[in-house]
């Protein structure tokens, strides 16, 4: 009974209408996700289609949601067994289905591929001013609380919270440093506004945070948008407390208090990572057509130092042409401050090479399949007229 | 029977001829060498090319046509820019402002009648409101604006245009150049330099031998520098000349000054005179207006042929559809040489790639299955997309590349490929059309040739989806070179993607005989559909319900070809004339 259940399982985890199924459910996946992004944003919209099991629906201002629709991970990994099953089932190893084969593998490799860059790759930025030495990258999206003890005139102590934990946390404390930060009230999107008198008082009591009006918003996900997470907080050491703070990525202005000796300036900002490298801006290029605001070309001059591996070298970034050192690639992606500053995206994506590996397998396999069938009917067509 | 041998062969020379002719230079105009004015290299848009140029792509903008009638003369835009520039007075009679929107004619006090074109003159005591409307609607989103306020605004622009064009090399309603040129370093000069800087819409002036390639200057920067003590262009003086000999329509001194002018630029540039001389040469030939013209001929001549002399005007057709596709090749490659780019850069230029990739493998078909579908498909397609690309066309089709654009490697690889398989699947969609008449209105389908049908879009399906998904894998990794990730599911990369995977499951379906002969023809046209809607859609993206202008009435366009390849693939479902095999019981 099992056995023919199984069996039943088997069939259709490795036929042809699971194939279409599956193909003709991408492809309404595709088409939401695209028209989705004018509302959602690009990113909003693949996190919500492609990126997930389900597609998630519930009724405007309510807070159940079911699942709709199945998600591109989920169709992704159906598509990928029906393929794996149809491999085994279906081809047998002969000449003749060599390019099938190889189409196949290429097609595993190029949805394995997109698995690896959904689940590993990190897009960070880094902005550099001409003249200016970056040894970290930023986050586009993910914050960080920060505390910086600036006592010691040689170096900067950073102590960073990343601001999803506050979210979860009523109280965190700061590793290495004598302070727990009680976490009063946390909005990972607001509007900072000035207070009128008759509105309600503030829950802050020190820095620029009584003068200031919070209103939360909602949380926005478009291309362009940005969340002004906020955090009111009251940072406590030695049990003494330091007052209530009001710390946005918003705020501009440093805010700051002492404690022992050591002055702490909290501020939130984008998520750093810091490399065992440095890169100097020499120089940024803005070209453009003689008579026209078309841009010709965007490049950044910059310097690799790297005293670990006593590297120090001049690259040119540029237009299609990226810098790939120590498993990030650094390209151009735009500019600012009156064509003095340079933005470049920083990408970390170990399965970088899948796509152009399956590429070529695939090109590879459907020109010899091509060429197999396109000789058999040439043969049946000698084979009729004589 | 010499004569139905050689007579497809005597068409198809005769068409050729045709198109030859096209590209000859027109004669003097009331003895007036326009072409040695129109084709003088000048600077627009950050490349060379010839006066020619900005004036057919002017006049496309302002009034949708390269030339115009007016007083029962036809008007060259060679002409009328000679005359905005030298003789305002004169063109600001002629209409050439094309208004259809019943508000903005409202606006400027006139109701909606069959005269859709108006001259400046009319316009001119309006320009004041129509520039306060226009400033109101312009801060607003391109998409966001009312039809009203789309309309004003290309209006204005319009307008805005024509003043740049008339005040380039002098100011209008000023004594003129030569005038300026002698009160060069008057105090009170030194404003009307500055406008004639600002407005001007090229560069007339080019770099001298020993300057740098790109250093062009307009009359008005040249007359600045002349003012801070810098000597004056060497070419000013003729240029001066010429703008009084054609306000005084003296023929000889302005052909006298035209070819003294030539004469200078051909000394210090003649790389661009070599350049504009081609290029005009193009201008003038139009390969692609009628390569269309001569498709549509060789379309009505198969028509034809399925119901008279078919032995006859089957091979006639072909010929011309031959002839049609060496002028459109032709055109393809002059554009490479002219452009210094792979063939397709633009939208523009993807239309053109499409239908002769279309084109040539219609012709391969056409040899291999000697039936006239080829024929037929090919010619339909050629001509279809050509209509694409004259709609296509907005002012000069070879603009400079962008910045991230700017890589021959990926335009010649990505592009071409992804194009390719565009025009691949536009061609199945067409074969199975071909199919789906062949079978209600053939009055004797055999059913060999539905099989050659089959046989044929199958194996053109098998072509676009190898080209198409190389095409979108290639694309993808322009993009990890680019802006480093392979893939990041935007619209353009997601309709190539639908097209991928379209193609897969008409395959899969006809390897599983899930889909028969019928199936996979009426998923071939939905093909179509779908390469459309990655072609065009994704640039409509975002469109809302109050927008207006060109990409709107594409809109429109675009659902209409839609609902006309839903009836089709509805007709492909139908049994052969369904509508007599089941009477109904009442009648």
């Amino acid at each position: 009974m099992t056995n023919k259940y199984l069996l039943k399982a088997w069939d259709f985890l490795s036929s042809f209408q699971l194939t279409i199924i599956s193909l003709a459910l991408l492809m309404v996946l595709v088409v939401l996700c695209t028209l989705a992004q004018v509302p959602l944003g690009t990113y909003g919209a693949v996190n919500m289609y492609m990126r997930s099991v389900f597609v998630w629906w519930g009724p405007e201002g309510s807070t159940w949601i079911i699942p709709v629709f199945p998600g591109g991970t989920l169709v992704g990994l159906v598509l990928t067994l029906n393929l794996l099953a149809s491999t085994v089932k279906r081809l047998q190893f002969s000449w003749g289905k060599a390019g099938l084969w190889l189409v196949h593998l290429g097609l595993i490799l190029l949805v394995s591929g997109e698995f690896v860059s959904a689940a590993l790759q990190v897009d960070d930025r880094m902005a550099i001013e001409q003249g200016q030495t970056v040894n970290f990258v930023e986050s586009y999206r993910a914050t960080e609380l920060v505390l910086v003890d600036a006592t010691d005139p040689n170096f900067d102590e950073v102590f960073a919270v990343p601001t999803t934990l506050l979210e979860k946390k009523s109280a965190v404390n700061l590793p290495g440093s004598p302070i727990t930060l009680n976490v009063k009230r946390f909005f990972p999107n607001a509007e900072l506004m000035n207070r009128n008198p008759t509105d309600p008082p503030s829950i802050a009591t020190m820095g620029v945070g009584p003068s200031v009006r919070i209103e939360e918003r909602a949380v926005v996900s478009a291309d362009n948008d940005v969340n002004n997470t906020s955090v009111l907080f009251e940072p406590v050491a030695a049990g003494r407390s330091y007052g209530v703070w009001l710390a946005s990525i918003a705020l501009g202005a440093p805010q700051s208090f002492t404690h022992e000796g050591h002055t702490y300036v909290m501020s939130i900002r984008p998520t750093r990572h810091y490399l065992p490298y440095a890169l100097t801006l020499k120089k940024f290029s803005h070209d453009k057509y003689p008579g026209t605001d078309i841009p010709k070309n965007f490049s950044s001059l910059v310097q690799i130092s790297n005293p670990s591996k006593g590297e120090a070298r001049d690259v040119l970034i540029y237009m299609n042409q990226p810098l790939r050192y120590e498993g990030r690639t650094f390209y151009q992606a735009s500019f600012g401050k009156g064509d003095t500053l340079s933005i470049l995206q920083v990408v970390e994506n170990p399965g970088w090479l899948l796509p152009y590996v399956s590429c070529v397998l695939v090109t590879i396999g459907l020109l010899v399949h091509f060429a197999i069938m396109l000789r058999r009917s040439l043969k049946r067509r000698q084979e009729k007229l004589s | 029977m010499k004569f139905t041998k050689y007579f497809p062969w005597i068409v198809g020379a005769v068409a050729l001829v045709a198109a030859l002719f096209m590209a000859m230079p027109q004669g003097k105009v009331n003895g007036f060498d326009l072409n040695a004015f129109a084709k003088l290299p000048i600077l627009e848009g950050g490349r060379v090319k010839p006066l020619d140029s900005v004036a057919r792509n002017s006049l496309l903008l302002i009034r949708s046509q390269q030339s115009f009638r007016f007083e029962g003369k036809t008007i060259s835009a060679d002409q009328w820019a000679l005359d905005l520039m030298f003789r305002p007075e004169v063109a600001d009679r002629q209409p050439v402002f094309v208004i259809n929107d019943p508000d903005v004619l409202g606006l400027i006090g006139l109701k909606q009648t069959s005269i859709r074109y108006f001259s400046f003159e009319t316009l001119a005591p309006h320009i004041d409101e129509l520039e306060k409307q226009a400033k109101v609607a312009q801060p607003i989103d391109a998409k966001k604006r009312t039809r009203f306020q789309s309309a004003v605004v290309n209006l204005f622009e319009r307008v805005y245009m024509y003043f740049r064009l008339k005040n380039t090399l002098q100011l209008a309603g000023t004594p003129g150049l030569a005038a300026q040129m002698q009160t060069v370093a008057a105090p009170q000069a030194a404003e009307m330099h500055s406008a004639l800087t600002q407005l001007a819409m090229f560069r007339i002036l080019p770099p001298l031998a020993d300057q740098k390639a790109e250093a062009w200057q307009s009359v008005g920067e040249n007359l600045q520098a002349g003012a801070m003590g810098q000597p004056l262009h060497p070419g000013l003086a003729s240029l001066s000349r010429i703008a009084t000999a054609y306000a005084a329509q003296d023929a000889a001194a302005f052909n006298n000054n035209v070819a003294e002018f030539q004469g200078i630029v051909a000394s210090q540039r003649p790389e661009a005179v070599s350049h504009a001389n081609n290029e005009i040469t193009f201008n003038r030939a139009q390969p692609f207006y009628v390569g269309m013209v001569i498709y549509v001929l060789a379309l009505l001549t198969i028509f034809v042929s399925w119901i008279w002399k078919r032995e006859l005007l089957q091979p006639t057709a072909f010929s011309l559809l031959l002839v049609g596709a060496f002028v459109h090749t032709c055109g393809l490659a002059f554009r490479i040489i002219l452009q210094g780019r792979p063939p397709v850069t633009n939208l523009y230029s993807s239309a053109v790639f499409v239908g002769w990739g279309a084109v040539i493998l219609g012709i391969v078909l056409e040899r291999m299955y000697k039936k006239g579908f080829g024929t037929a498909v090919a010619t339909a397609a050629g001509f279809g997309s050509l209509i694409v690309a004259q709609h296509l066309a907005e002012g000069d089709t070879m603009e400079m590349m962008r910045a991230v654009l700017d890589s021959n490697f990926w335009l010649a690889t990505h592009v071409v490929t992804i194009t390719i398989g565009y025009s691949g699947t536009f061609l199945a969609g067409a074969i199975a059309i071909a199919y789906t008449l062949w079978k209600h209105i053939a009055p004797d389908p055999d059913p060999e040739t539905g099989k050659a049908l089959v046989g044929m879009a199958y194996g053109i399906i098998c072509f676009s989806l190898l080209f198409s998904f190389v095409g979108t894998v290639l694309g993808g990794i322009w993009a990890d070179q680019s802006w480093g990730r392979f893939w990041g599911w935007d619209p353009k990369e997601n309709g190539a993607l639908l097209i991928v995977l379209w193609n897969a499951i008409i395959l899969h379906a006809r390897w599983s005989g899930m889909a028969r002969d019928r199936g996979i023809m009426t998923m071939a046209i939905f093909g179509n559909v779908i390469t459309s809607l990655s072609w065009f859609g994704v640039n409509m993206l975002g469109v809302g319900l109050h927008s207006y202008g060109f990409m709107d009435e594409a809109f429109v366009a675009l659902m209409a070809f839609i609902a006309s390849q839903g009836v089709l693939m509805g007709l492909c479902m139908m049994p052969r004339r369904f509508q007599f095999q089941k009477p109904s019981p009442q009648a």
